[in-house]
């Protein structure tokens, strides 16, 4: 098994757009909470207009992302490349738009441009395209944990030797029909946001002889769920940690997961919830890996209190957790390069 | 690596529910394409299906995605005699694209033209696609690793290669895996918007044929170690022995015209599972019926295999081309096929394109010795996927 | 209708369906080329020519065969306004 690096990030998003440097420089900084709708200038810097006539948005800051973390790498797509993208959401913006068109106008007013936006593969057919990624390609669809499962699926890809690199990434897009009917029904409780993030992933080896940075190691990564039966409690979390990165989406979650966390690691671990300062979506999921990376490599914690001021911690190791909707986990161990 | 096993099978098909019933009307060359009932279906040049009948079985509450998927993973994991214990360690991985789309279009529709929201939340709460996984994964007590991947018409292909790869690194040691969607008027008037529907059903590798026909379904499969499934003395369907998964990178919705996604993927099946072309006697074709896929298929296939290197049949002459359940459906009709020493036939083929330089297997099934198929699925965006089977010693 | 409305409808549709900035859809003319791949063309493509075919039946309500080949007609603007023309002319 390769042991499988971090070699480029890509973040867009309201609060951060740019790559580690970019991502590293804001989470020192003290900020203040950010969370919400995308401007248009992050992306048109890195989609030009003749690609961006035929993109749908949530595809824009997707591709712009992935160019991001592409360019950081340094790494050629033609040497083989897959790609990997988680997404809650995928583009129902499209989507409930070509059926306007056809409820405004009967089949004269259906989209054929709008239609391929319909399957939520349509990030990751318009990024291959982008950038030239010819190996696998998969979107992953869950809920909450989409862009940490994104990582830890291509994690297995490059560790097996299946693929010689994998773009990970997140993405989400906040959209207005899906926003009202989550607050109609009082689901609007968790914080949500918008953007996309990726992370090139490569072995080590191949890093190495490339001369390429090296952001962090993804040492371990898993995905659970949880049974009729509570047999699976537990016991994806039993990598040591010292440091953790927590997120929970409500109270009743985030007192579960310390508890599962805390049974497991046996230990009052320094957390930073980086949801609750940036707000909820796929991209998140992955840029808390980078931010993972970041924290094992620094030694510097965001603290996601109403001070958010930055702690010091002991560099080294971090775990990053995610806990979904419906009981799905996963866990990754980044470590420092 | 771990050897891959079929120890269970589970289908819900145009030809009702239950594996027998789907091999019987394959093997029959039964075409299942018929008029559209579940939609309007006015003001639009296609409007045909291939449509799961009534009665469906299960919850009316549930959409009518989930109780397919239900229907066919119970079938699969009775199939394979799997116990409670077992299924909570299980992996579950779900191809899915329409999710529970058929029931929020209605919601959507109906908001429309009242002007009102309806208050009920249901027809939202199973909307997306990961909804299956949770479904499946809490009726049925599964509790190992779960996904979802939506990767268009492989996604069934996509579920299984991904299952195959969890057991074959030692993750876990059984997983249920496969694809389903139901009819959505998205697709159907999309793919009519495309003009990539033929008014008739389809006709793939023919002459004169002129699109697609869409159909909907759920099929799944048990996958095990070999180890254990020979320990536990369950049946054995067939080795799952090579997977290979590109991505054309060319066009949103037209394939690559010299189909070389299409051979990486056929090629990469076969070197994982160390088999020659040679080998393999039947390919089960994506074949929608599109006079682009065809070709470039064909093409393809000569590729690797030869011309008339092997007999190629499209199931999607009966069954249509069921979206997220293709893949899986049609890996299942490989399996029997491979089972049953015949080869299913492609259905409503009356002229081959002589362009097709391969023996179609037009309208009546073929008795002849198989050991290994391929059955390949190529969706849109150019998500490519060839899956490799091998028949089992017993 | 004349050519000329017919021109300013298809530049129309180049922005409301083919979703080409207004100001880049008004420098065309009728000469502009219209396929990817021939200098100095807007650049469309297989999907964006199915999609001008469902605006210009949806909005001429004339039926666009596609038996027929049709590729000559989408050479430019000018070919196009003059295919639509004919096809709005009574018999």
């Amino acid at each position: 098994m390769a042991r499988v690096v971090i070699t480029g990030v890509g973040v867009v998003s309201a609060a951060v757009s740019g790559d580690s440097a970019a991502l590293g420089a804001f989470l020192a900084a003290p900020f203040a909470p950010a969370a919400g709708a995308l401007g248009a200038g992050a992306v048109a810097v890195l989609v030009d207009p003749g690609e961006s006539r035929r993109l749908s948005r949530v595809c824009q800051f997707t591709i712009a992302a992935a160019r991001l973390a592409l360019r950081e790498s340094g790494l050629d797509p033609a040497a083989g490349l897959g790609l990997v993208v988680g997404t809650e959401f995928g583009d129902l913006a499209s989507t409930h738009a070509f059926a306007d068109g056809f409820l405004a106008r009967g089949p004269g007013g259906l989209s054929a441009l709008l239609f391929p936006n319909t399957v939520m593969n349509t990030m990751v057919a318009t990024t291959a395209i982008a950038v030239g990624a010819r190996e696998l390609a998969l979107t992953l669809n869950a809920p909450t944990v989409a862009g940490e499962l994104a990582v830890a699926r291509a994690t297995a890809a490059v560790a097996s030797g299946r693929v010689p690199a994998v773009l990970a990434g997140g993405v989400d897009e906040l959209d207005p029909v899906v926003e009202h009917e989550l607050k109609r029904f009082g689901l609007d409780a968790e914080r949500r946001a918008e953007g996309a993030a990726f992370l090139v992933l490569e072995p080590r080896v191949a890093a190495e002889a490339r001369g390429a940075p090296v952001l962090g190691e993804i040492s371990a990564a898993a995905w659970r769920a949880l049974p009729a039966r509570p047999w699976g409690v537990g016991r994806t979390c039993r990598a040591p940690a010292i440091e953790a990165v927590l997120e929970a989406a409500d109270e009743a979650r985030d007192r579960w997961e310390e508890q599962v966390l805390g049974a497991a690691l046996g230990s009052a671990a320094p957390v930073s919830t980086l949801g609750r300062l940036l707000g909820r979506h796929a991209g998140l999921g992955v840029l808390r890996v980078a931010a993972g990376a970041w924290t094992a490599r620094s030694g510097l914690l965001p603290a996601t209190d109403g001070a958010a001021r930055v702690e010091r911690v002991r560099p080294g190791r971090g775990l990053v957790h995610g806990l979904a909707r419906g009981g799905t986990h996963v866990a990754l161990v980044v470590d420092a390069a | 690596m771990k050897q891959v096993v079929v120890t269970g099978l589970g289908a819900v098909s145009p030809y009702g529910a239950g594996v027998a019933e789907f091999w019987k009307g394959l093997a029959g060359g039964a075409c299942a394409i018929r008029d559209l009932t579940l939609i309007e279906t006015d003001g639009f040049r296609c409007r045909l299906a291939a449509e799961v009948p009534e009665p469906l079985g299960g919850s009316a509450r549930r959409t009518r995605a989930d109780r397919l998927a239900i229907a066919a993973a119970g079938e699969a994991l009775a199939d394979a005699g799997l116990g409670a214990r077992d299924c909570a360690a299980a992996a579950l991985v779900v191809g899915a694209v329409g999710g529970g789309m058929l029931e929020a279009e209605a919601w959507y529709w109906r908001t429309a033209r009242a002007g009102t929201r309806p208050a009920s939340l249901s027809a939202l709460r199973a909307v997306l696609p990961s909804a299956h996984a949770e479904t499946l994964g809490s009726r049925f007590g599964l509790g190992g690793p779960r996904h979802t991947v939506v990767t268009a018409c492989s996604s069934g292909a996509v579920a299984l290669a991904e299952a195959s790869e969890l057991i074959a690194a030692g993750v876990v040691d059984v997983a249920l895996a496969g694809g389903v969607d139901a009819i959505t008027r998205i697709c159907f008037m999309g793919f009519n918007a495309l003009k990539l529907l033929d008014p008739a059903p389809c006709r793939p590798f023919d002459r004169e044929r002129r699109g697609m026909s869409i159909g909907e379904g759920a099929g799944f499969m048990v996958l095990e170690t070999e180890a254990r499934a020979r320990a536990r003395g369950a049946r054995v369907y067939a080795t799952l022995a090579g997977h290979g998964m590109t991505t054309d990178a060319f066009h949103v919705t037209a394939p690559e015209p010299e189909g070389d996604g299409m051979v990486r993927a056929m090629r990469a099946a076969l070197a994982g599972g160390g088999i020659t072309p040679a080998e393999v006697q039947y390919a089960n074709a994506h074949g929608t019926g599109t006079p682009q896929n065809d070709r470039i298929e064909a093409r393809a296939l000569a590729r690797v295999f030869g011309e008339g290197g092997l007999l190629v049949s499209s199931s999607k002459s009966m069954i249509g081309h069921t979206m997220a359940a293709a893949g899986s459906l049609e890996a299942i009709a490989t399996v029997l096929a491979l089972g049953h020493d015949l080869v299913p036939p492609t259905a409503n083929l009356a002229t081959p394109d002589p362009d097709v330089p391969f023996d179609c297997v037009p309208r009546t099934a073929r008795a002849t010795r198989l050991r290994c198929a391929i059955s390949n699925s190529f969706g849109f965006g150019g998500q490519n996927v060839t899956l490799l089977f091998r028949r089992s010693v017993a | 209708m004349e050519e000329k409305e017919v021109l300013d409808e298809l530049k129309t549709i180049l922005v409301a369906r083919l979703k080409f900035d207004p100001r880049r859809a008004a420098e065309t003319s009728e000469s502009t080329p219209l396929p990817k791949g021939v200098a100095g063309s807007i650049g469309l493509d297989s999907l964006d020519f199915i999609e001008l075919s469902i605006a210009i039946e949806e909005r001429f309500g004339i039926a666009m065969d596609e038996n027929q080949d049709l590729t000559e007609h989408f050479a430019s603007f000018d070919s196009l306004s003059r295919f639509i023309a004919g096809k709005l002319r009574p018999a």
